[in-house]
């Protein structure tokens, strides 16, 4: 089956003045989207960042602290999962938690090596 | 009775581990920094829990706690570090090895409730009013928002943020949290606490909020910090014991409470089968343990009330010798017309209506019952009992139009509809 990647942007994770239990009740939302994914045997976990990190960027190489995109733009994480089409895999990410606030997400094919899913995505 | 310890953990679901653990990493951070760097705790503490939303949504940790402990140690430890030029911190904190022991042994798992009780006694502080007490307790042991305290006081966000700030400039002219080993201020401080805990409580029981009457998360946090009272070497055991027991027994009829249209259930039509039989057994044991002073306090009497209440297998087979002689004994200690109406229930109760109504109507020109609607409710199931139906109508109605939410309108608005008058 193709595989797909989602990334993540914006959302709960760069919003200020959280109350605990609005966390814990988005949280809950996030294991509960992603946890259906797994238990379908479509993915196997995704990768969550902290907000933090560095840049590297030009010839020379130059290192700076923290990604530099505005804070809806942030990356806060991806999943690569199983779809039959893209079609399929962006009508799953639909329920995804990350939309609530203001968040995004990009459905990305991943370039896959192998004989069976040369030519691309369909 | 056999006595048995009352176990703490009963209470700490995994629903709330956010909110529970805001509260401990508060007053345990609290304890390094200094009261006068509040505001740098709750950042602290702010972060860690955005840290953990982010970094569990697809798989929790094995030990989520654990792991939260682990990003606040290092948070905090980042910012003490930072910050050490500007802002200033206790003693002891210069070296960076200090530092770091001081950081890990606050928040090591045998100060858990000596942090929480430290900053428990120092927000009950007699230049802060009752309502601040509570309002603090709420945003730094219980982990609400302003925006959720505003909503479960139903007052404006802004005056929420004033008692904050009333609170956050009061604690910040302590060194130091107060010392919960030293007995003396513990007596002193004792009342407060209680009181503030009363008042979260109620608050749980019988809100101000029309569209949730019942907050029984509050009600569960007022139990858990009655309980944590428990824990400490120099509080009053017997006191909290009864406070808890109070608290425990009221809790338990929260099931009962409404119906499923949302609406108040009085007493007598309660379904008892729903109540909560292990926060009854829970309350009994506490009150056992609250017995064994010389002192009969307020919150023995009122808890000895609700265990009347939460024993009895109906409103008939209820002690009401015992209810009214101690609401005789409360109005001794403290005259309090809602006190009043209540024992004139139940008056009615064991010595007949007209011994009842003869009690209630005594009460008619106090002002605050005046304005209360179960006074006027109360009225009106008497005559309603009598078989004055015309006499209860204009008393319910009054009663309706003193409502402060749907489930207490609909709850007189139903029994003015079976009336039949």
């Amino acid at each position: 089956m193709p595989k797909f990647m989602y990334i993540f942007r914006g959302g709960a994770f760069v919003t200020p003045g959280l109350s605990p239990t609005e966390m814990q009740a988005h949280l809950a939302k996030w294991q509960a989207w992603a946890g259906a994914l797994t238990k379908q045997g479509r993915s196997s976990g995704g990768h969550p960042l902290h907000n933090g990190g560095k840049t590297i960027r030009g010839q020379d190489r130059v290192v700076t602290d923290g990604p530099y995109a505005e804070s809806k733009d942030l990356v806060t994480g991806s999943l690569v999962l199983e779809a039959a089409s893209l079609d399929e895999a962006t009508e799953l990410a639909l329920g995804c938690p990350v939309f609530e606030m203001g968040g995004s997400l990009e459905v990305r094919p991943v370039a896959a090596t192998d004989d069976e899913a040369a030519g691309g995505p369909r | 009775m056999t006595r048995r310890r009352v176990d703490l953990a009963d209470y700490r679901s995994v629903e709330d581990l956010f909110r529970r653990e805001s509260g401990h990493l508060v007053a345990a951070l609290t304890r390094v920094f200094g009261p006068s760097n509040l505001t740098l705790v709750e950042d602290v503490v702010q972060d860690a829990l955005m840290a953990a939303m982010q970094a569990w949504r697809f798989e929790p940790p094995r030990d989520p706690k654990a792991w939260l402990l682990q990003t606040a140690k290092n948070r905090a430890i980042d910012v003490l570090r930072r910050e050490r030029r500007l802002v200033s911190l206790p003693a002891g904190l210069d070296a960076d090895v200090e530092l770091a022991g001081t950081v890990a042994s606050a928040l090591s798992p045998t100060e858990e409730t000596a942090s929480q009780l430290a900053m428990m006694f120092s927000i009950c502080d007699d230049g802060l009013g009752q309502e601040t007490h509570v309002t603090l307790i709420l945003r730094w042991l219980c982990g609400l928002s302003p925006h959720e305290i505003a909503g479960a006081f139903l007052v404006a966000t802004q005056t929420i943020d004033r008692r904050l700030h009333r609170g956050r400039a009061r604690l910040a002219e302590l060194r130091r949290l107060r010392d919960v080993d030293d007995a003396d201020e513990m007596r002193t401080r004792e009342p407060s606490v209680h009181q503030a805990l009363y008042l979260l409580f109620s608050e749980g029981y019988h809100g101000s909020d029309p569209t949730h009457p019942l907050r029984p998360a509050l009600c569960t946090d007022a139990i858990r910090l009655a309980e944590l009272l428990l824990a400490g070497r120099a509080t009053d055991h017997v006191q909290a014991h009864a406070l808890a027991a109070l608290f425990c027994f009221n809790a338990a009829r929260l099931p009962a409470r409404l119906d499923d249209a949302g609406v108040f259930l009085p007493l007598s039509d309660q379904d008892r089968t729903r109540w909560d039989r292990s926060l009854i057994d829970r309350g009994v044991i506490h009150l056992a343990q609250a017995s064994t002073g010389e002192r009969l306090g307020r919150w023995h009497l009122e808890a000895g009330i609700a265990c009347e209440h939460a024993i009895a297998p109906s409103v008939k087979e209820t002690n009401w010798d015992r209810i009214v002689d101690h609401y005789d004994q409360l109005l001794l200690l403290n005259p309090s017309p809602v006190l009043a109406l209540n024992r004139a229930l139940a008056v009615a109760e064991l010595r007949g209506l007209e011994a009842g109504r003869a009690a209630l109507v005594a009460l008619a020109n106090d002002e605050k019952l005046a304005g209360y609607p179960f006074f006027w409710a109360a009225r009106a199931d008497i005559e309603r009992r009598a078989h004055r139906p015309a006499e209860a109508r204009p008393l319910y109605e009054r009663a309706v139009s003193l409502s402060r939410s749907r489930a207490e309108r609909e709850a007189y608005q139903r029994r003015i509809d079976r009336l039949g008058v």
